[in-house]
């Protein structure tokens, strides 16, 4: 589903990514560890098609995603630190736009659907200026899922959620999983991303540095290497 | 007409720039032609009749313009290329052509009204040439501003869109330009003597001098090119040192 | 084809976003209507009382007005898209980016119109000229001008989107570029005016429409440079 190889990225003269490879099936839940300038968010972009690599090939669904890009587009979901969300239209307005940017039939029931899922029907007809952080990032959580992705990219998708919305988010997961969703998140949160992910990477300074190909049930051994790694 | 002329020949001139001499050989040749030119000027060629004395400054002013449409259509070409080919270099071509198409461009603004004050009695006419030079001037200052202000990492490729509108800019700023002036009455105005109406040895001292400033144009260009270039590798090692494993 | 219909319903989506947004707050229109209103006002005080020089130089008003008000319109625009970073939001979902460069050049034409209609009577009133006589052709040159200083604007406000002065790089940028625009619309509509008929200004109606044209085809090659990383 997504092969990535030699993949650098320079920003100018700093170097973001030095050679990231990475191979993830389709249907996977991969969490992608890292402190906080390993490059996570980069490689994300570029995997969104939002950044183009500097050297190195992406290949999503058997598509080159440099190259065809807009066939990769449509079956990408992101979550970025922004939420890509418009503050004087309501949640309905927002995933409407959205909806008829990427062509979505039955409209209607979709947004409703994904309001459900996202516990936002109630609030559907305010303006997002208005929602909370944690609200607005359960919406952007549904723009992202409205056209049934086949690889969903999270960025740190734990932030300004509560208890409820992280486990929301969780059950969410659960079930983009069981619908053979790919799913990649990266995060630090170890804890929370340890549950839900079925395949590990550490990435540290532009470089993956551990992969795995299954969960870990262990935490605290993996916060030991995890540490270990990262230093 | 003469600003088309200038024009023409301002495009033809540009592939020089990838003549590669070696620079010292250049520079001698170079300072030896400006001096040639400025002996010219000053001595072989004779004073207009009615202009007297000022009307050399006819050779620096048109050179300069000359030059200046010359750069400018470097950094036309160059931006497309560099669209094109995502090249470093060009984007370093387009760069350089632009600051000394600034320098040259502003030599024109200044020159013109000090030839203008003896012979009209007025700073500034509101010329066609003189007029697109003045708007192509804010355009390609504005070029240099967005260089330096944008720290988005895709600031080379504003600028270059911004080159590239700059020059498809031009006929229309010349026609409509034009088009305005007809309709302000000039002051009696002495004929300036186009090229064409010039005696040889006024044509061949503005060839001299023209060669000679395109000869500066691409010295320059090379240098500043070369600089760039050599800012670039330090930032790079710089980079690569502070980047270096400790431990 | 589908993909031209793609294409069409991605513009109108992306067009009512903007307009809707427009609509609720009201900020852009009522900021360029203002702002028209005061240089029109300013200049009023500035030329003096003389009712014959103010009718010669009514056109320039106008139009400075105009470009002054477009420059306003423009950086809200782009300000819009990069709030929540929704241009990245909106670049996956897009097939093709002129898209959005279309939708958001018509939403710019479509506030400089109402400002161009309203600032219209008042210039009529205050500047005791009669623009109902020639307003048909006044309508045509309005239309074609605010066109170019949309393509032209909307170009450059995407360009300046992420730069550090963005509020003086786009005037910077977009008033000299439209030169030639601000001249022959000056022109043109002060000949209507003047009481001359479209065949008079036919010169300016072409330089207006190559400039449209020229700029527009210039945006749609050069735009994916722009907003694509």
């Amino acid at each position: 589903m997504v092969h990535l190889k030699g993949v650098i990225k320079h920003f100018g003269t700093i170097t973001a990514l030095r050679g990231i490879d990475l191979e993830l099936k389709r249907g996977c839940c991969l969490g992608i560890f890292g402190p906080n300038g390993a490059g996570k968010t980069t490689l994300l972009k570029i995997l969104a098609t939002l950044a183009r690599p500097s050297a190195g090939t992406v290949r999503i669904a058997g598509y080159d995603a440099v190259q065809e890009a807009e066939k990769v587009r449509p079956l990408l979901g992101v979550l970025s630190h922004r939420t890509f969300l418009y503050g004087h239209l309501t949640a309905y307005e927002n995933l409407q736009f959205y909806g008829r940017m990427f062509g979505l039939k039955k409209l209607t029931e979709r947004i409703t659907e994904v309001l459900q899922i996202v516990d936002l029907v109630a609030h559907a007809n305010q303006l997002v200026r208005t929602y909370s952080r944690g609200m607005q990032q359960r919406l952007a959580i549904a723009r992202a899922i409205l056209h049934y992705p086949k690889l969903l990219l999270l960025d740190e998708p734990y932030n300004g959620l509560d208890k409820h919305a992280v486990k929301r988010l969780h059950d969410l997961i659960v079930y983009l999983h069981a619908e053979a969703c790919t799913i990649i998140m990266s995060t630090h949160d170890l804890h929370r991303g340890l549950d839900i992910c079925n395949e590990i990477a550490i990435q540290c300074r532009g470089k993956i540095v551990y992969r795995s190909l299954s969960s870990v049930t262990d935490v605290q051994e993996f916060e030991q290497l995890y540490g270990a790694y990262v230093g | 007409m003469r600003t088309l002329s200038m024009l023409l020949i301002s495009m033809i001139s540009f592939p020089l720039v990838f003549i590669r001499n070696n620079s010292i050989y250049q520079a001698i040749v170079m300072y030896v032609v400006m001096l040639f030119a400025t002996l010219l000027v000053f001595i072989y060629a004779p004073n207009e009749q009615m202009q007297g004395i000022v009307q050399k400054i006819f050779y620096f002013h048109v050179s300069s313009s000359v030059t200046a449409f010359s750069a400018f259509f470097l950094v036309f070409v160059a931006s497309i290329m560099y669209l094109w080919k995502n090249a470093e270099w060009w984007d370093a071509v387009a760069l350089s052509a632009a600051e000394i198409g600034v320098v040259f461009c502003t030599l024109v603004l200044i020159t013109g009204p000090i030839w203008a004050r003896p012979i009209w009695g007025t700073w500034w006419s509101w010329d066609p040439t003189l007029t697109l030079t003045l708007v192509l001037w804010l355009i390609y200052v504005a070029y240099l501003m967005l260089r330096l202000d944008a720290h988005d990492p895709k600031r080379s490729r504003f600028a270059a869109v911004l080159g590239i509108v700059g020059y498809v800019d031009i006929p229309l700023i010349l026609w409509s330009v034009e088009k305005w002036r007809t309709l302000h009455p000039k002051p009696v105005l002495i004929q300036e003597g186009g090229t064409t109406g010039l005696p040889f040895t006024m044509l061949f001292t503005f060839a001299v001098c023209l060669v000679a400033f395109m000869l500066l144009f691409f010295y320059l260009l090379r240098e500043r090119i070369s600089i760039i270039q050599s800012q670039h590798t330090i930032e790079v090692l710089r980079h690569q040192v502070d980047n270096l494993p400790t431990g | 084809m589908s993909g031209s219909k793609v294409f069409l319903q991605q513009v109108l989506a992306l067009l009512a976003k903007d307009l809707k947004t427009e609509w609720r707050t009201r900020e852009i229109f009522t900021s360029m209507f203002v702002f028209s209103v005061l240089v029109i006002v300013v200049f009023n005080f500035a030329i003096g009382a003389d009712t014959e020089l103010i009718r010669q130089v009514a056109s320039g008003v106008i139009w400075i007005a105009l470009s002054f008000a477009s420059v306003l319109g423009l950086q809200r625009t782009g300000q819009m898209e990069s709030e929540e970073d929704s241009l990245q939001g909106v670049l996956l979902a897009l097939h093709d980016s002129s898209a959005l460069f279309i939708a958001k050049m018509l939403a710019q034409v479509v506030y400089l119109l109402i400002v161009g209609l309203c600032i219209l009577p008042l210039c009529g009133i205050w500047f005791h000229i009669d623009f109902i006589a020639c307003i048909g052709y006044i309508g045509i040159v309005f239309v074609l001008g605010i066109l170019g200083l949309s393509i032209v604007g909307t170009l450059f406000a995407m360009i300046t989107l992420h730069t550090r002065a963005r509020e003086v790089m786009l005037p910077m940028l977009f008033l000299p570029v439209s030169v030639p625009l601000t001249i022959a619309s000056v022109y043109a509509t002060a000949q209507l005016i003047a009481g001359m008929t479209l065949r008079d200004i036919v010169d300016y109606i072409s330089l207006i429409g190559v400039f449209d044209i020229v700029f527009f085809t210039l945006a749609l090659l050069v735009f994916d440079h722009i907003v694509e990383e």
